[in-house]
């Protein structure tokens, strides 16, 4: 192992699941029901070799040091792979553009002609490290899951395929170094989600979910595109990491250590500086716009809940666990990006607040265990941004740090929904099933640990992630409340303070370079706009949102628990006399991820490891970012608030459910109104039918009448020109060797005499 | 440049010779000592070749010798052609044509297997022929060497099949193939009579110069020889107004004598073009006479129209075929357009730096320039087309459609139209990918080798006289309407690539094809598929060497004929 390099293992964390794939691809039918192998084995060595990573790479950042006294050194490894598609003296920026090579001061007169390439390059530091542990790791188990609950399908090593196919794509898209790959693996596992989704094609429900979940994803794709050309245009280049130029000077990388040690106060006495201005804030917005897509946050959320049509291991790997996260991960990542703009900030944490408050409201009314999952996965990730829009070091660690113990006990519940449904015959309505703790004790105990977990009960996993959550909420409300610690160190509120001391340098930066000097006013009302929102009165009002949410996920995810496990035996004729507890190989998975989703939490919040060791991220390690590190305290006060909250939910749900038929609506009932609002999701479908499909529709209705009789008539009439002319060259075409050569010797003529007029004139 | 004894131009041609020699021991030894196939032997003749050739990399440096010019850009398309010629041979030894009309009685058969080493050996002189066209700089051996491509494909055309159909594409093809060559012949004399030589070298010099006669001369005669040279070109490569041929021979011949015939002679188009372009580009400062400017003028816009036309003639024919081969056909006339494009945009590119007496390489040619993207282009096209025959001569025939109730077993069925390939991915996946991804390359898209190419020939269109505005009728707006016109025609092309792609990948038939075509073809197609993924993942390599190759074409072709000094090429440029 010693002879093993770091490169080459980070290398082999995204090739061993594609040979997996590939294996699985061309041998699966010889395989048959074992063509789980080649996948599973793949997505076990990519899990060893993660968990190998994560270790050394956490040797490297070293121990927590207490306070966080100094600031922590970046720690980041970049493998490249290859140049891609180089080409020299590619092009030259026009005189008038922004797309320098940073560092290198541009004249308007000079047409310096530039390279372009494309680098294939993977990069470790921590946050990917966390990254690929959770995705191979939560991928592996669920893989094992599958081999049970696919058992008897007949696209057996199909699925096989497409899932190491997803955990290939996912650990690159987590490691790549590079916007451009960045996107392209966004893509891809947007692809592979499609493909899982639609995996029962057949069924013309999953068809139009996949189709669904493709279109909507395409909305936040289209918003990295076009960030990824305004950022090529800002910065001239598209690597995270710097990079040595041909003649030996460094090209700062957008978020590399140059340019992060260099842009502290945002100084545009250095070119490596980050865009400024209006560009700046439509980069941060089009980022979200990607993150929403992919994240199912509001308005983009439509598609999670119907993309549940997939097999349930699909389901709780792509669309709770790994996939979903990656717009946590991409908003991280470009921390630096966002944290020049309160406004650009302020609006993820007003998206997230907003979509966790939504997503839990619709989930408190649904029937379907898959779908209650499915909203409190929206609302969970809607806690990931509210946080990460806080800009503060312990806000983007709070989002990674729930980020993991939701993989953990998102993914168990899951599973656990699926060892329902497998043993239920397919049913998933909780209405027509109860009191299944007696014949599945196994996936009984399991789910509530995981519920316990989601729903924030004391000492499990959620419980922690959720309260760092709240206490980063807590101190941008009210910043004087954490005031105490700011004597310690540069705190919060400080932060916000500073943020504000550089903005007006920020903004000379966009009148100073930008392309749009004319939109510099622009620039200024569009930002004063955006941060006007950054008030202490906002981040309380999505503070409240927030503990409300807390309070909403512990009442329906215990509601779910008390109808499918509590009271007297039921289950649907579908079953059968078959209803049983699931074979080993889906209840072992079910117990580690058990296990995780209890001691996870505790352990890397008493040890605050987690958080140390994310903050050696080059990106987080940025000095606006880094300078709002606080010392881990536990605040007991919003402890007691977030518990209260979930005890409020959870005696309510065991009101409503406990002794009763759990069958009625009583819920809806209760609410009334309101209950209709829920249970149609806000009428966000419809919404969207009404305001862009509908019209869409009549649109294209239109445009094809209009193609029908008027465009279809012009262009008969003008076809018979091309006719004519086709019909000539077919008589041309016709086989006659005279003609042919009649016709070359006749063209040969023809050019004889222009080109002999071309002299003349 | 570096000037040679007569003995030293032998080893420089040691490649051809070698050639040559094996296609002797191929002919000796199915005559006179029971060789049973003489594709064994002229794949060990074109390995011999390419160790030669690798041998010779001079660092750039151009050598004359006699009548040839070892330089970046004969080197360049002695290595397309060797290779090519390696991947087609292993595609006719796979090439068994066997059909339903000439369903083999015995004795035929064993014709049939002795005619290997006359194919051969055939097809070896074709190599030969075709690698002297790319190192010669005389008149006399371009055009010796144009008919040593040629009259060998006559023989291969007749040998291939001996139907009614096979033999009509034969005789089409020789009495067309007699009309250009002639007409090219008109053209070489009109050459002779500009520059008063055989030599390219001095005939581009005279071309130049400012010589008041000179222009005077090169007015009469400028409109005859371009069009006609223009003649002899277009038929090689299949473009308006030679293409008409190209649907009816590739239709009546076998799938490998069609890859044969939608590559070799291209690659001898293209490097006749490069040629006669280059005569008109000056190597160092200086101003050009008006004699050369009106060449250059008139060469890129009768290439430029051409382009345009042929593209769209091209694929506009395409979209209305069903036939397989009459498809490719057409699709490789409208790749003629494409390659056209580059060609004309070097031109123009030079024509303006002419006016303005400055150095073509320093200022004019950013990204690779026209002819770098036009090599880049054809050698693209080259992996694509041969991958794309090598398939379908793998592949052979269709089973037939046969119960043992119906009567006796109806004879084999040749795959001929696009309807064949139907459900091929579930009979054969590895064939069924590599069609679609050759003909997704050949589609060009983003991102394999095709796509690179395109991408290549419509930017140098585009950064001729990047700073200057659009206007009617001047160089910019035209180069901008020709990659606009090759931009629409891609997204033609598309439609019909993809309508082969759907067939193979969305319907299902219950007659399979057989595979019968050979293993070695099969081989050719999987080094076609390996060499378009490298392309794909590194275009660089191939980049690098063919904007060296362009860039070599127009500066040292017209190097000075007595030579005192040796010119070593820009050190930079050098191998990396």
């Amino acid at each position: 192992m010693e002879n093993i390099s770091p490169s080459t293992l980070l290398m082999m964390v995204p090739l061993l699941p594609l040979a997996g794939a590939i294996l699985t691809l061309l041998f699966g039918k010889a395989l048959g029901s074992r063509a789980h192998l080649p996948a599973i084995a793949g997505i076990a060595g990519a899990a060893l070799i993660s968990l190998v990573l994560l270790v050394s790479t956490s040797l490297e950042v070293g121990v927590a040091a207490g306070l966080h006294a100094e600031p922590v050194r970046p720690v980041e490894m970049i493998t490249p792979l290859w140049q891609w598609a180089t080409v020299e003296n590619a092009y030259t920026p026009a005189a008038d553009t922004h797309a320098a090579i940073p560092g290198t001061p541009l004249s308007a007169t000079t047409h310096e002609v530039r390279p372009f390439s494309i680098t294939v390059a993977l990069r470790l530091d921590p946050l990917t490290a966390t990254m690929l542990s959770i995705i191979t790791c939560v991928g592996l188990l669920v893989a094992i899951y599958s081999i049970g609950y696919m058992h008897h399908d007949p696209g057996y090593p199909r699925f096989f395929s497409l899932f190491a196919l997803f955990v290939f794509s996912m650990t690159m898209l987590v490691a790549a170094s590079n916007f451009l790959i960045v996107y392209v693996f966004w893509e891809a596992v947007g692809a592979c989600s499609y493909l899982l989704i639609g995996f029962w094609f057949y069924k013309p429900e999953a068809a139009r979910a996949a189709k669904k979940a493709f279109l909507v994803n395409r909305i936040g794709d289209f918003g990295l595109a076009v960030a990824i050309f305004l950022l090529w245009m800002s910065y001239g280049t598209l690597d995270f990491h710097d990079t040595l130029s041909a003649n030996g000077t460094i090209v700062p990388g957008i978020l590399g250590q140059t340019r992060l040690a260099d842009a502290g106060g945002y100084q545009l006495s250095d070119a490596a500086g980050f865009a400024g201005g209006t560009i700046g804030t439509v980069i941060c917005l089009l980022l979200l716009l990607a993150a929403c897509g992919k994240s199912a946050q509001v308005p983009l959320h439509v598609w999670l809940p119907d993309a549940m049509e997939g097999p349930t291991p699909a389901s709780a790997l792509i669309h709770a666990a790994t996939m979903v996260t990656a717009g946590v991960y991409l908003v991280t990542r470009c921390a630096p990006l966002f944290v020049a703009y309160p406004g650009a900030l302020v609006m993820v944490s007003i998206v997230g607040a907003t979509t966790a408050m939504v997503a839990a409201l619709i989930a408190t009314v649904q029937n379907d265990l898959k779908r209650v999952l499915a909203y409190s996965t929206i609302s969970q990730l809607g806690y990931m941004f509210a946080s990460l829009g806080t800009g503060t070091l312990l806000g983007f660690t709070a989002a990674i740090f729930h980020l993991l113990t939701h993989a953990f006990f998102k993914a168990l519940l899951f599973l656990g929904a699926g060892s329902v449904m497998h043993s239920m015959g397919g049913v998933i309505d909780m209405r027509r099933f109860g009191g299944l703790r007696r014949v599945m004790p196994i996936t009984a105990a399991t789910f509530l640990c995981g519920a316990c977990a989601l729903a924030g009960v004391a000492p499990f996993a959620g419980f922690f992630s959720k309260d760092e959550i709240l206490a980063t909420l807590h101190s941008k409300a009210w910043p004087e409340a954490h005031g105490n610690h700011q004597q310690e160190s540069p705190a919060a509120g400080h932060a916000q303070s500073d943020m504000s001391r550089f903005m007006p340098t920020a903004l000379n930066v966009s009148t100073g370079t930008t392309a749009v000097g004319s939109a510099g006013s622009n620039a200024a009302s569009v930002n004063d706009g955006l941060n006007s929102l950054n008030r202490p009165d906002v981040w309380q009002l999505l503070f409240s949102m927030s503990l409300v949410t807390a309070g909403l996920t512990a009442f329906y995810t215990f509601r779910a628990v008390f109808m499918t496990f509590t009271g007297p035996l039921r289950v649907p004729e579908e079953a059968g006399h078959s209803a049983h507890e699931s074979p080993p190989v889906m209840t072992l998975p079910l117990v580690l991820l058990a296990t995780a989703s209890v001691v996870s939490g505790w352990v890397l919040w008493s040890t605050d490891w987690l958080t140390h060791f994310l903050s050696a991220t080059p990106s987080l390690t940025f000095a606006a970012v880094a300078q709002t590190a606080v010392p881990p305290v536990f605040h007991l006060n919003l402890a007691i608030q977030g518990t209260l909250a979930a005890a409020i939910g959870i005696v309510i749900a065991a009101i409503g459910s406990l002794g009763r038929r759990s069958d009625g609506p009583q819920i809806e009932r209760f609410l009334g109104p309101l209950g209709t609002l829920f249970a149609n999701k806000f009428w966000f479908d419809q919404l969207y039918s009404g305001l862009i499909i509908k019209p869409l529709m009549l649109l294209a209705t239109l445009a094809a009448i209009i193609d029908r009789s008027v465009i279809d008539g012009l262009i008969e009439g003008v076809a018979r020109v091309p006719l004519a002319i086709g019909g000539l060259l077919r008589q041309l075409q016709s086989g006659m060797l005279q003609r042919y050569a009649l016709a070359g010797v006749m063209g040969v003529l023809l050019m004889v005499l222009v080109l002999a007029w071309q002299l003349r004139s | 440049m570096t000037q040679t004894t007569s003995l030293e131009t032998f080893f420089l041609l040691a490649p051809e010779i070698t050639l040559v020699g094996a296609a002797l021991v191929a002919f000796l030894g199915g005559a006179f000592a029971g060789l049973r196939s003489g594709w064994g032997v002229s794949l060990v003749g074109i390995v011999i070749a390419m160790a030669l050739v690798g041998g010779q990399s001079s660092d750039g440096a151009t050598i004359a010798s006699g009548g040839i010019m070892i330089d970046g850009f004969s080197t360049f398309i002695r290595w397309l052609v060797l290779a090519s010629g390696a991947l087609l041979a292993l595609v006719q030894s796979g090439d068994l044509f066997r059909s339903a009309v000439s369903r083999l009685s015995g004795l035929q058969q064993r014709f049939s297997q002795g005619s290997t080493c006359e194919e051969a050996g055939t097809f070896l002189i074709l190599l030969a022929g075709l690698s002297l066209v790319g190192v010669a700089s005389d008149l006399v051996l371009l055009f010796v060497g144009l008919e040593l491509v040629s009259i060998p494909t006559y023989i291969l055309l007749s040998l291939k099949r001996t139907d009614a159909h096979g033999q009509e594409a034969c005789l089409k093809y020789f009495f067309l193939s007699l009309i250009a060559s002639s007409l090219f012949l008109y053209a070489a004399v009109c050459l002779y009579g500009i520059g008063g030589s055989t030599n390219l070298v001095v005939i581009g010099d005279r071309l130049r110069s400012s010589d008041e006669s000179i222009g005077g001369i090169v007015t009469v005669l400028l409109p005859v020889t371009l069009a006609m040279a223009m003649a002899g070109v277009a038929f090689r490569l299949a473009a308006v107004p030679m293409h008409f041929y190209a649907p009816d021979v590739y239709e009546g011949t076998s799938p490998g004598n069609a890859a044969l015939l939608s590559t070799l002679p291209k690659v001898a188009g293209i490097v006749v073009l490069v040629r006669l372009v280059s005569l008109g580009i000056p190597a160092t400062l200086g101003a050009v006479g008006s004699g050369g400017i009106w060449y250059l003028t008139l060469f890129w816009q009768l290439t430029a129209v051409l382009a345009a036309v042929t593209m769209t003639v091209g694929n506009v024919l395409a979209l209305m075929q069903t036939n397989l081969r009459r498809l490719l056909a057409c699709s490789s006339i409208a790749h003629a357009g494409y390659l056209l494009v580059g060609v004309a945009v070097a031109a123009a590119a030079a024509s303006g730096e002419a006016d303005r007496s400055l150095p073509v390489i320093a200022t004019g040619s950013l990204g690779l320039g026209g002819l770098g993207a036009t090599l880049f282009y054809l050698a693209t096209y080259l992996v694509a087309t041969i991958g794309i025959f090598a398939a379908l001569t793998y592949l052979g025939h269709r089973w037939p459609e046969w119960t043992s109730a119906s009567g006796p077993r109806p004879p084999r069925e040749e795959i001929a139209t696009i309807d064949d390939l139907n459900g091929l991915s579930s009979t054969n996946p590895v064939a069924a990918f590599s069609i679609a991804l050759f003909l997704l390359s050949l589609a060009g898209i983003p991102p394999l080798p095709g796509f690179w190419g395109k991408l290549s020939l419509a930017i140098s269109a585009l950064e001729i006289d990047f700073n200057s505005a659009i206007a009617y009728g001047n160089r910019r707006a035209a180069c901008v309407a020709l990659a606009v016109i090759l931009v629409v025609n891609a997204a033609i092309a598309a439609a019909y690539y993809l309508q082969i792609i759907a067939a193979i990948y969305f319907r299902s038939t219950k007659r399979g094809v057989q595979a019968d075509g050979g293993l070695s073809a099969g081989v050719a197609m999987l080094l076609c598929l390996a060499l378009a993924l490298m392309v794909t993942l590194q275009p660089r390599g191939l980049f690098i060497s063919a904007s060296r190759a362009g860039s070599d074409a127009t500066v040292d072709a017209q190097l000075l004929p007595d030579g005192q000094q040796a010119r070593i090429h820009d050190s930079n440029t050098s191998t990396p």
